[in-house]
């Protein structure tokens, strides 16, 4: 068995939410002549003080040449432990021992200075990932050619357009050279062509440099694609560990159980502003078959509920969006323009069966007001899995193909003509 | 399985009260020399006069003393040439004001750093004294001119031995510096309105040295607590070695010494205690 690089035993961390910021020197001074300084370390009362356990008894290994994903929704507690992991915030108990130099990437080009040139930016940068001069001195060449902005390596980063700026910023991350590599995915940015880049050089540096890494996304096809082992967070703890694939499966399960539909109105808990009150946002097959699974051929309606409010009259119109999960925009559909009164409105779109290829999407909707002001965006409010349909005789292995139809595609033979 | 293998690092909650690991710094010194390089790139772009500035400050506000002190209040200047005797209280004051300013925030300037990679956060204080002590030592090239040219019309400058402790006295002040800095900068970060508070104290501050008055014009009753200052020795010395030399105040000097020990002690145990944790109450 490989070596091991990384033992995380028993990590917790809390934080107090609701009186961050507000806690006075006063109330400290109390605490302190109390002799209760530690004592209030631990939440009392959860519920009123609104502290929050963001990490549970999180127990994991990493060995030499793994890379692991780490996979969970927003507020799963992924940032957080990358975070400690990077030395970047302490865990409240516990403890990560570890061999071999640790570089994170939680942002490219951190602590580019818009006043210095692209070359100075990739010293600064590069230092205070870490390297030494002398690294950088022998990597300059393959950073400058990898970041293709070699024709304005003397001209203040302030002037570079937002592409240019992340191309460099990500080169000198992509040639970091440690043991043990933590990436957040939101390092991947830029356009999609320099999206792919990043992710191929993240993959040779696993497959080819057999670098160890911990990568944290909420993408399945990433981590998929990446991972060899993951890890499932929600809410602070580990529910899933093991080989990527089977752990994704169970992963997607879990995500779809809940997304099906959402009743806000229940849980008293409405997302939204004081414009839209979302109450309620649910996915209808018409039909589900036994396994109780979207296939191909189902259709979906999608309803929502929300509460309007506006100041002065306006119109407003909805917008639903529908992704793949890897974060492709499929289509988008958009409402008329409504001059509605205050209150409740409900809405309602229909995608028809036959039109989707297998797997994993989400809906988001947007709130448009006079066709111009966004009110609100429910992100990824609904998601779902189509999954194949396969009759006797026809063929195997997946679908090419974003959508798809069953438009009629027929063959003819004229006897005539044989 | 291999509970007893030998970890190179640790994460836990716990921290040691002393936890300055020299090894580590010298690893990131090249961060350090950057930091400081940046700093001197930055502060000159997109400046008209650039690198003049270094030498105009400390001439803007010797001039402004020089009409204040000396010609509207007329406080004596121990018999130097009140230009003269302004220039020297100004550079070491500003210089000693620069670096606690530039150093007691560096929590709250550079959390988006902070939260995005780990260094030791002991380079990011250390660095702008640097810069600052990189400027000092220009200011201190103008002050040899200047007395250089006063000395050619006639006026009483006499270099003396002492000024072989400049060197010591600019790193006391650097250390009392430090020290001051990363104090406020860890009770700042929590805070925030002793932000406020530092910046009238270190006006005050700069009245309860001899900067704009020679220390002989204070009280015999209040010489004690005047000269706990650490920056009064510096300055008297710093004057000294120029003209007139005073015997060197020997005690008060030792006492100086011990309190920007105990001062930056007290900064370094206080910061690296709290470095990470504070990133939580940002």
């Amino acid at each position: 068995m490989a070596k091991k690089l990384i033992e995380a035993e028993n990590i917790s961390k809390y934080y107090r939410l609701g009186v961050l910021g507000s806690r006075s020197l006063k109330e400290d001074l109390k605490n302190w002549w109390a002799g209760n300084l530690k004592k209030s370390l631990e939440p009392t009362d959860p519920e009123s003080r609104r502290d929050i356990w963001a990490l549970r008894d999180i127990n994991f290994d990493v060995h030499q040449g793994e890379v692991l994903g780490l996979i969970g929704k927003n507020g799963a507690g992924k940032s957080t432990l990358l975070k400690i992991i990077s030395r970047i915030t302490l865990p409240t108990t516990g403890r990560i021992s570890g061999n071999g130099r640790i570089a994170s990437l939680l942002e490219v080009g951190t602590g580019f200075h818009g006043e210095l040139t692209g070359r100075e930016n990739i010293y600064l940068n590069g230092n205070i990932m870490g390297m030494k001069k002398k690294e950088i001195d022998l990597k300059f060449d393959e950073i400058i050619e990898f970041s293709g902005v070699s024709r304005f390596l003397d001209t203040p980063v302030k002037r570079y357009s937002s592409g240019m700026y992340v191309r460099l910023a990500f080169a000198v991350a992509a040639h970091l050279d440690p043991e043990i590599l933590v990436i957040d995915e939101v390092l991947a940015v830029g356009d999609a062509e320099f999206q792919q880049k990043c992710m191929a050089k993240i993959k040779s540096i696993s497959k080819e440099e057999g670098k160890t890494i911990l990568f944290v996304s909420h993408n399945i096809q990433t981590i998929r694609n990446i991972c060899n082992r993951a890890l499932v967070l929600e809410k602070g703890k580990i529910i899933a560990s093991g080989e990527s694939e089977s752990v994704l499966a169970s992963y997607v399960k879990l995500s779809r159980d809940q997304f099906l539909g959402n009743d806000y109105a229940q849980q008293n808990n409405f997302p939204g502003n004081n414009n839209i009150r979302i109450k309620r946002v649910e996915l209808i097959p018409k039909y589900l078959n036994q396994l109780n699974v979207i296939d191909v051929r189902t259709e979906l309606s999608i309803r929502f509920e929300f509460i309007y409010q506006v100041e002065e009259a306006g119109e407003l119109m909805v917008i639903l969006q529908v992704f793949r999960s890897t974060g492709e925009l499929i289509f988008e559909l958009a409402s008329p323009n409504y001059s509605f009164i205050n209150g409740i409105v409900n809405g309602e779109s229909i995608i028809p069966g036959n039109f989707l290829n297998d797997g994993l999407y989400y809906i988001s909707l947007a709130y448009i007001r006079n066709s111009s002001t966004r009110l609100f965006y429910h992100e990824s409010c609904l998601s779902f899995d189509v999954e194949d349909y396969k009759d006797s005789g026809g063929m195997y292995g997946k679908w090419a193909g974003i959508i798809r139809p069953s438009f009629p595609l027929k063959l003819d033979q004229d006897p005539d003509r044989i | 399985m291999e509970k007893n293998a030998d970890w190179q690092w640790e994460i836990s909650a716990h921290r040691a009260w002393f936890r300055l690991n020299l090894r580590e710094l010298f690893h990131y010194k090249d961060l350090l020399l950057r930091f400081v390089r940046r700093d001197i790139i930055a502060s000159y772009q997109q400046t008209i006069l650039g690198p003049i500035w270094v030498f105009l400050q400390p001439l803007f506000s010797t001039f402004v003393f020089f009409i204040i002190f000396s010609r509207v209040a007329k406080i004596p200047t121990d018999g130097i040439p009140p230009f003269l005797f302004y220039l020297p209280g100004t550079i070491i004051w500003s210089y000693f004001a620069d670096c606690v300013n530039s150093t007691m925030n560096t929590f709250l300037i550079n959390a988006y750093i902070f939260n995005k990679v780990y260094f030791p956060r002991i380079i990011v204080p250390l660095s702008s004294i640097l810069f600052h002590s990189f400027r000092i030592s220009i200011q201190l090239l103008l002050f040899l001119v200047v007395c250089s040219v006063y000395a050619l019309k006639g006026s009483p400058v006499h270099l003396n031995w002492q000024i072989l402790l400049v060197p010591v006295m600019i790193l006391v002040t650097a250390c009392f510096a430090l020290g001051c800095g990363l104090i406020i900068s860890v009770l700042t970060a929590k805070y925030r309105d002793l932000d406020n508070i530092t910046q009238f104290m270190l006006r005050l501050f700069m009245f309860a040295a001899p900067v704009v008055y020679p220390a002989s014009l204070i009280p015999v009753k209040y010489k004690f607590l005047f000269w706990l200052n650490p920056l009064t020795p510096v300055i008297e010395i710093f004057r000294s070695s120029f003209f007139k030399p005073h015997p060197l105040p020997i005690p008060y000097l030792l006492l100086s010494l011990l309190t920007t020990f105990i001062v930056l002690m007290t900064g370094i145990i206080l910061f690296s205690k709290r470095e990470i944790q504070i990133m939580d109450v940002i």
